[in-house]
């Protein structure tokens, strides 16, 4: 079902007298069936926001409506959400299949017996802990339990599924494949869900939309692609991308960028809607979108990483630190200068001062 | 320079009660050389850490630093600096003060101190945070100062706990960045201990792989990587993991023929892997997503696609097998009938029962 | 709306105000009214009904200090001053043993592993279970042949029932919060297993040594059957000494209330002066985050 929140905010009294505004203003609508990632570093005001629409948490101003109902008043009980801890809150004496199969049996319109068994097996099934199902919560594992508090979570009926940090502590061999599974899983009973996250690779993997937020305040929210192509600000643009995008400061000039961080050398940068003349920008380029051995800039490789299927390449420009990605191997060492460059369409400028995004590289057709 | 290694590490054992925690460790680290200590969380890897350092009593075995033996002295007379996972500062002392304790402790001169910690401070970039108490001091500060006084002494051999564990992810990866010249700056024989596996790559001159007590494997990172001895090693390394599909290989003219999850590759494996019950191992980027049939391309069921930074991770069932690509570019929509093909070059055959590694792989030719 | 929101939180502190004031008045009552007692005499005390209104006299503290208890029967020698002294004598002497004793224990209780370890931390404990009389009993006829009956040493030797097993076990604890990784950091830099105890581990458990110290004192300061059975008149402490106020001629309620003022003030000095070394937050940013 739809969420709507509507300039939510959350003000906590803080302890020396200077109220902490957690989150501000917050408008955010993820609609019927659609999977939002929440993404933030630590204090950004993510949790809180989860908290208030789960009921946890009072609302300071604003209104959260779930499926055309106002629910910011409501007991948590009455909200039709579920969700997933990220300190898994597993219910100790009970075994993983009644921890599971607890929220269908307690429920009045619950399913009957064999149904809710049949689910917890499901469930249990995608998030391979069917061999688990008579153990209790005790003994097992933080990967383990994690899973077994998504499955409760999952195995409800709900209007709005929260999901926080629900992978954070999955074993690396399965979060690829049950990121995969959970997002399937979601889609094909036309779930609505809000997953919190610190981790970009987890909110690309699985979200169609993502709000970056930091310091309360909603950076940008959109699909993945654009956040990616089309990042509203320096912010956005450095906080998502792996490695981190390459961000250096520059000055317009009539023949194009001239960059301070190499020696004010000139770059054309034809197709890209500049600022005027002398204004002071960040100029800022993906790592994976720089050719090596080619093109305007020149520097010095400092190392040379190849991670299996992607290699990093850190180039040295005067003091600045620049990395390239390349998907095949490159036969570069440590010392040796190297060429390199990057299109126009590739290129992201943003205010010098305010790192709102000025102009991007044309869009590909 | 001598020809002894900075650190060599002789059946070294360290048992709690009956917990045969680590058996029989041996490895070199050459001055100079960065060796990650690489394995899942609870393998021992800070226990081995802390048994070269002095720090584990119930250790048995043999530590020579430059080629003495120290396995009799104390922590402090080891000629060690070590990095700790959660930075272990001493709370009350200034970040200065923490950072020259180790000269403090072999009464090095107030004037030297003063330039040493200058000099590693400036290395670190943490000048300006000299004179806070650790709890003023960010985590990354904290990680750098940390560093800094294991630095500072100048130890011949250098231990390093996850020191980027407890860091943010953005901080963590410029300090990957950094390390490896931060490395031949102190040209100690360097001993890194990560759980994260592109750091291990990353870092690494070469990787030891601890698993069940014992190093499983030790070589360069590409080795580990592309020729994992076991199948326990492979699935440390690659995000997402290796595919594994069980296969019973066929004779075949040039080596064996296998046949997994619809796909039918041609091995130049042992002649004694015919017959014998096999996990075809294939890593998800060497896996090729066709949106019509090609010649040797496998049909497929595409069941999700989900992001990862640049690249698409694919879950497919082909042939009854769940199997995950990791591809550049677009794909059909999940739902769709796919083919997949996969390069034999980057496949590897390996014992369903022991799990060790058959085949050495090496390109021959893909079988039609 | 915003006005009566106003309203409402303005008369939610002020009840909040009232029942703090009279939980603290309830607490605080007892104290307050031996405080009064003590500027009253004897008279003034008894009377029916009691009133807060009198006039404040010092006579009794007078009598205290200078040892002369005068009461309707006559005047009588009192040693309240060296009583005060013996419970000062006795109670720092014998925390100050137990924490050189309990401290090193504590943190060998806390950082190693021995066989017996725990047994052996756990007899110390029970040290407290026994009722005190019962061993109080044997212990008086072998301190009489040893010749420790009536000596400070045999009552400081006896206090250590008392603060021993507190010492330890709170220390220990505090030790045990300590990560050990501190400790290892600092060893590995160069210094040897002494220094790191003295420079690491006590800066670090400071606040419990403190809090334990202080605990302990208390205890000690407030003993009365040890004393009164190991302890003839010029060794006891204070508790015992309070006997005195049972006259033939009455209970000299005036002198009682100035002399259990008088004794709390010593404990009261004390834990205002060990409270800076009892906050918390020594440790805090010591390792991650």
């Amino acid at each position: 079902m739809s969420l709507l929140l509507d300039r939510l905010s959350k003000t906590y009294p803080g302890r020396d007298g200077h109220p902490v505004r957690a989150v501000l203003g917050l408008d955010l609508h993820v609609e019927d069936g659609e999977i939002v990632a929440l993404l933030g570093s630590s204090g950004c005001g993510k949790t809180s926001t989860l908290r208030m629409i789960a009921g946890f948490e009072s609302v300071t101003a604003g209104t959260i409506t779930l499926a055309g109902r106002r629910i910011d008043g409501q007991p948590p009980d009455r909200r039709g959400v579920a969700m997933a801890f990220e300190g898994y809150a597993l219910y100790p004496p009970l075994t993983i299949a009644e921890n599971i199969g607890f929220g269908l049996v307690r429920d009045k319109r619950g399913l009957s017996r064999e149904a809710a068994a049949q689910r917890v097996r499901e469930m249990a099934e995608m998030l391979e802990i069917a061999p688990l199902l008579a153990r209790r919560p005790g003994g097992l594992s933080g990967g383990q339990q994690q899973r077994a508090s998504l499955a409760r979570a999952l195995a409800r009926d709900a209007a709005l599924y929260l999901l926080d940090e629900p992978m954070g502590q999955l074993e690396p061999q399965l979060r690829a494949v049950l990121r995969g599974r959970v997002k399937a899983a979601l889609k094909s009973r036309g779930c609505t869900a809000l997953l919190v996250t610190h981790d970009q690779t987890e909110a690309n993997a699985m979200a169609d939309r993502i709000a970056v937020m930091e310091g309360g305040v909603l950076q940008q929210y959109g699909p993945p692609a654009v956040l990616r192509e089309r990042p509203a600000n320096l912010f956005v643009a450095t906080f998502l991308g792996e490695p981190p995008m390459n961000a250096l400061a520059a000055k317009v000039q009539p023949e194009g960028l001239s960059l301070a961080d190499a020696a004010g050398q000139c770059i054309p940068l034809p197709g890209v809607k500049l600022p005027p003349d002398g204004v002071n920008v960040v100029l800022g380029v993906r790592p994976h979108h720089l050719h090596l051995g080619e093109g305007p800039l020149s520097g010095t490789v400092i190392s040379n990483q190849w991670l299996g299927d992607q290699a990093h390449v850190v180039i040295e420009l005067r003091e600045k630190i620049i990395v390239a990605v390349s998907h095949t191997r490159v036969k570069l060492r440590a010392g040796e200068r190297i060429a390199f460059g990057f299109r126009p369409a590739h290129a992201h400028i943003f205010d010098g001062q305010t790192g709102r995004a000025l102009a991007h590289g044309p869009q590909p057709a | 320079m001598s020809a002894d290694p900075g650190l060599a590490v002789r059946a070294l054992s360290v048992t709690f009660g009956r917990n045969h925690l680590l058996r029989g460790i041996d490895f070199d680290v050459a001055e100079g050389e960065t060796l990650v200590l690489f394995g899942p969380s609870g393998v021992g890897k800070t226990v081995l850490l802390r048994a070269i350092a002095g720090l584990e009593p119930a250790a048995r075995g043999e530590v020579r630093v430059a080629g003495r033996d120290v396995s009799m002295r104390g922590p402090e007379a080891r000629g060690i600096g070590m990095a700790f996972q959660n930075f272990a500062l001493y709370p009350h002392m200034s970040a200065r003060d923490n950072i020259a304790s180790p000269l403090r402790a072999r009464g090095v001169s107030r004037a030297e101190i003063e330039r040493r910690v200058g000099a590693v401070a400036d290395l670190l970039r943490i000048g300006h945070v000299l004179g806070h108490a650790p709890k003023e001091l960010s985590n990354g500060q904290k990680q750098r100062t940390a560093l800094a006084r294991a630095l500072v002494g100048e130890p011949r051999v250098l231990l390093l706990d996850d020191p980027l564990r407890n860091v943010d992810a953005k901080l963590r990866y410029e300090m990957r960045l950094e390390f490896p010249r931060l490395l031949r700056t102190a040209g100690a024989a360097t001993l890194y201990v990560t759980q994260d596996y592109r750091e291990a790559m990353a870092l690494g001159d070469r990787v030891a792989i601890l698993l069940d007590g014992r190093i499983a494997q030790t070589a360069p990172p590409e080795t580990v990587y592309e020729h994992p001895d076991s199948v326990a090693v492979a699935r440390l390394f690659g995000d997402p993991p290796i595919n594994l599909l069980p296969c019973r290989p066929t004779e075949s003219t040039g080596g064996v023929q296998v046949a997994a999850a619809g796909l039918r590759l041609t091995l130049p494996a042992a002649q004694h892997a015919i017959g014998r019950d096999c996990l075809l191992g294939l890593r998800p980027e060497a896996i090729a997503v066709h949106a019509a049939a090609l010649p040797g391309a496998a049909p497929a069921q595409l069941n999700a696609t989900t992001p990862l930074h640049e690249r698409l991770v694919v879950l497919l069932r082909a042939g009854g097998e769940e199997v995950v690509a990791s591809v550049l570019g677009e794909v059909p929509v999940p739902g769709s009938a796919v083919w997949i093909s996969a390069d034999p070059a980057q496949a590897t055959l390996f014992d369903a029962g022991s799990g060790a590694r058959i085949a050495a792989p090496a390109p021959v030719r893909e079988a039609a | 709306m915003a006005r009566i929101d106003g309203t409402s939180a303005f008369l939610a502190r002020g009840l909040r105000t009232l029942a703090l004031a009279v939980i603290v008045l309830f607490f605080l009552f007892p104290i307050l009214w031996i405080v009064l007692m003590s500027f009253q005499t004897n008279e003034q005390i008894l009377r029916i009904p009691p009133s807060l209104l009198f006039d404040p006299t010092i006579v009794n503290y007078r009598a205290l200090i200078s040892g002369k208890l005068v009461t309707a029967a006559g005047q009588l020698d009192l040693p309240f001053m060296r009583n005060l002294g013996n419970s000062v004598l006795l109670s720092s002497v014998s925390v100050l043993l137990s924490l050189v004793l309990g401290v090193p224990a504590a943190y060998a209780f806390a950082r190693f592993r021995f066989r017996l370890g725990e047994n052996i931390a756990f007899t110390l404990l029970s040290f407290r279970f026994a009722p005190p009389l019962l061993v109080l009993l044997p212990l008086s006829l072998y301190f009489q042949d040893l010749g420790l009956a009536n000596t400070y040493t045999g009552l400081v030797w006896v206090y250590q029932l008392i603060c021993l097993p507190l010492i330890l076990w709170i220390v220990r604890g505090y030790f045990e919060d300590a990560s050990p990784d501190i400790e290892y950091a600092y060893r590995v830099d160069g210094h040897s297993w002494w220094r790191a105890f003295t420079r690491i581990a006590i800066p670090l458990a400071g606040p419990g040594i403190a809090a334990a110290g202080l605990l302990a004192f208390i205890f000690a300061w407030n003993n009365f059957v040890f004393a009164l059975i190991l302890a003839s008149a010029d060794k006891q402490p204070v508790t015992v000494g309070a006997l005195a106020f049972v006259t033939a001629s009455g209970i000299q309620y005036g002198q009682i209330a100035a002399a259990i003022v008088l004794s709390i003030l010593p404990t009261l000095a004390l834990a205002l002066y060990a409270q800076r070394w009892l906050v918390e937050g020594l440790s805090l940013g010591a390792v991650k985050g």
